[in-house]
């Protein structure tokens, strides 16, 4: 097999990624309380909460205390906490659900179960009244807002790919707004035709890598904020170049020198790890105190983080990694 | 102040972007600017600096006592220092004084300067709230208060919903405006990119960039000393 078939191959089982959802109303917005009957479906990974919305307002029409909301007016929480409807569905399950990631072995059973019940179908609690401001962006009914989130992280994805945003300012206006209809009617070769003309071709290098690391919230935290670490990241670590050593501390851009000792290296998950968070990933190799997660499986540290951009970003072009502890 | 004169600091490494460490710098040598004059400035704005783990933060705070249209009457680098025109009017206004307490009528206003970590430029996070009320307004009060009326059409028409987004606060994770910064590598770079650019240089520069648009007007003082009234000409 060669390395494009895999990539493309990679690419296909990402997007056929689903999850089975059990969604309830929220029983303070039910006539029948906690009685409703739930929706059951089975859910693209990479889409997001909001497009489910249509569907989960016209099921529950009929059991809604207050029938006036529209569907932009829902809103999703897991175990009480408002999920940020901007993360793609399969990225929310990793952080929040506590499940063990697939690994080739099947199940790690080197990890700390926190789930001591299944994880799956994975039950979330819609709300249709009482919108959390001080933690969820708002919708609006046109899906402006949506749109304008995605496109936002698009250009991000972009920018640090090519050091400028002209590849996503000159994207046609019907490209642009395809490309979000892509993914979120989860049409791959509609988002492959558009995503070829943003990606560099396959022999041009990306100058950084759109890679973000989420890192596990204390439990006693009551912070709604995720802790996200996001650093220049090149997909080659040259010998002599202090890699982003302006946006790392001494001892972090110290060992990205010393990995890149001699000729360039290829920049791995595990170097990038290594290089940002020393204490939790001390082996650029093996996973010690920590595990990477990507799309409900653990990555292998030795995967080049370019060619794990080029297969296995979300829709908007990121790669975003949850930093699971291990037992 | 002489650690601000343009001769004293090292040029930017990598302008029209921002090094953590400049940016630092930068913050840190505004806001001792800002002490230097805060006694006759703190009844519209408040500036403080925090470190947090994503950067650090400056923030401002401007209280709006009597909000009607915006004008573009703030930090002009163009325009001869004119210290006290701003202050004066509050001072010689008796009403002005017992509107402020009136907390119905007026606004007060976050603004948060933090680094993108993706752009490498500074980024600017707002939030327009009511006197004692602690839901935040919303995209049209922020256009009809704080937007003067000449750039609000040419915010409004970039975008897929402006050059205003709504997103997250990079450090307290809430809902918070924030102007798009994938333009202002090239803004910058269009503006100041012939001349002897220091951190605070470019902070300044970009506050009046930005900040302008957004009705964070500086009171002129704060530029009214020494290197920075020759800050075109460094």
């Amino acid at each position: 097999m060669d390395a494009k078939a895999s990539l493309g191959s990679i690419q296909k089982a990402v997007w056929n990624g689903k999850l089975p959802l059990h969604i309830t109303l929220a029983a303070s917005e039910s006539r029948t309380f906690d009685q409703t009957d739930p929706y059951l479906i089975s859910y693209s990974r990479i889409s997001y909460l909001p497009s489910l919305l249509p569907r989960l307002r016209d099921f529950f029409a009929s059991s809604l205390i207050n029938p006036t909301s529209g569907p932009h007016e829902g809103w999703f929480s897991f175990e009480g906490v408002p999920l940020k409807w901007h993360y793609p569905i399969g990225l929310l399950y990793d952080l929040y659900a506590g499940a063990d990631p697939a690994s080739k072995g099947g199940t790690d059973t080197d990890l700390l179960s926190a789930a001591d019940e299944d994880p799956l179908p994975w039950r979330l609690t819609v709300h249709f009244s009482d919108w959390p401001d001080e933690e969820l962006v708002r919708l609006d009914a046109e899906g402006m807002v949506m749109h304008d989130a995605f496109i936002n992280s698009v250009k991000e994805a972009d920018f640090l790919r090519n050091g400028t945003a002209k590849g996503i300012m000159t994207l046609s206006k019907e490209d642009s707004a395809g490309l979000w209809r892509a993914v979120r009617d989860v049409d791959l070769p509609s988002f492959q035709r558009i995503s070829n003309i943003l990606l560099p071709p396959p022999n041009q290098p990306f100058r950084n890598v759109p890679i973000r690391f989420f890192l596990p919230l204390p439990p006693d935290s009551d912070s709604p904020s995720l802790k996200v670490v996001q650093s220049p990241i090149p997909p080659v670590i040259q010998p002599s170049s202090a890699v982003a050593a302006s946006t790392m501390n001494v001892a972090a851009s110290q060992s990205v020198m010393a990995a890149a000792r001699g000729a360039p290296q290829t920049q791995t998950v595990g170097s990038a790890l290594h290089a940002l968070l020393p204490n939790l990933f001390p082996s650029r190799r093996t996973p010690v105190l920590a595990k990477p997660v990507l799309h409900g499986a653990a990555v292998p540290m030795g995967a080049p983080v370019e060619e794990l951009v080029r297969c296995s970003a979300y829709g908007d072009g990121w790669v975003y990694v949850v930093v699971r502890m291990m037992g | 102040m002489a650690s601000s004169t343009c001769a004293q600091q090292p040029a930017l490494a990598n302008f029209p972007l921002l090094t953590n460490k400049e940016f630092n710098s930068a913050c840190r040598e505004f806001l001792d600017r800002v002490r230097l004059v805060d006694e006759s400035t703190s009844k519209q704005l408040t500036v403080r600096l925090t470190q947090r783990t994503t950067g650090p933060i400056l923030s401002i705070i401007r209280r709006i006592a009597h909000p009607g249209i915006p004008t573009c009457d703030g930090l002009s680098l163009e325009d001869e220092p004119n210290p006290r025109r701003q202050l004066e009017a509050y001072e010689d206004d008796p009403e002005a004084l017992i509107r402020t307490t009136e907390p119905s009528i007026g606004l007060h206003v976050v603004y948060d300067v933090v680094l993108s970590p993706t752009y490498q430029t500074p980024v600017l996070y707002f939030g327009l709230r009511r006197y004692g009320h602690p839901e935040p307004l919303g995209i049209d009060a922020i256009y009809q208060y704080l937007v003067p009326s000449q750039y609000r059409k040419e915010l409004r028409s970039v975008g897929v919903m402006g050059g205003i987004s709504l997103g997250y606060h990079p450090d307290s994770g809430t809902p918070a405006f924030f102007v798009h910064p994938c333009n202002t590598a090239d803004a910058m770079r269009q503006l100041a990119g012939h001349r002897h650019v220091t951190p605070e240089t470019y902070l300044i520069i970009w506050l009046g960039l930005v900040g302008n648009r957004l009705g964070l007007q500086l009171p002129r003082e704060i530029f009214a000393t020494d290197g920075m009234r020759g800050i075109l000409r460094c």
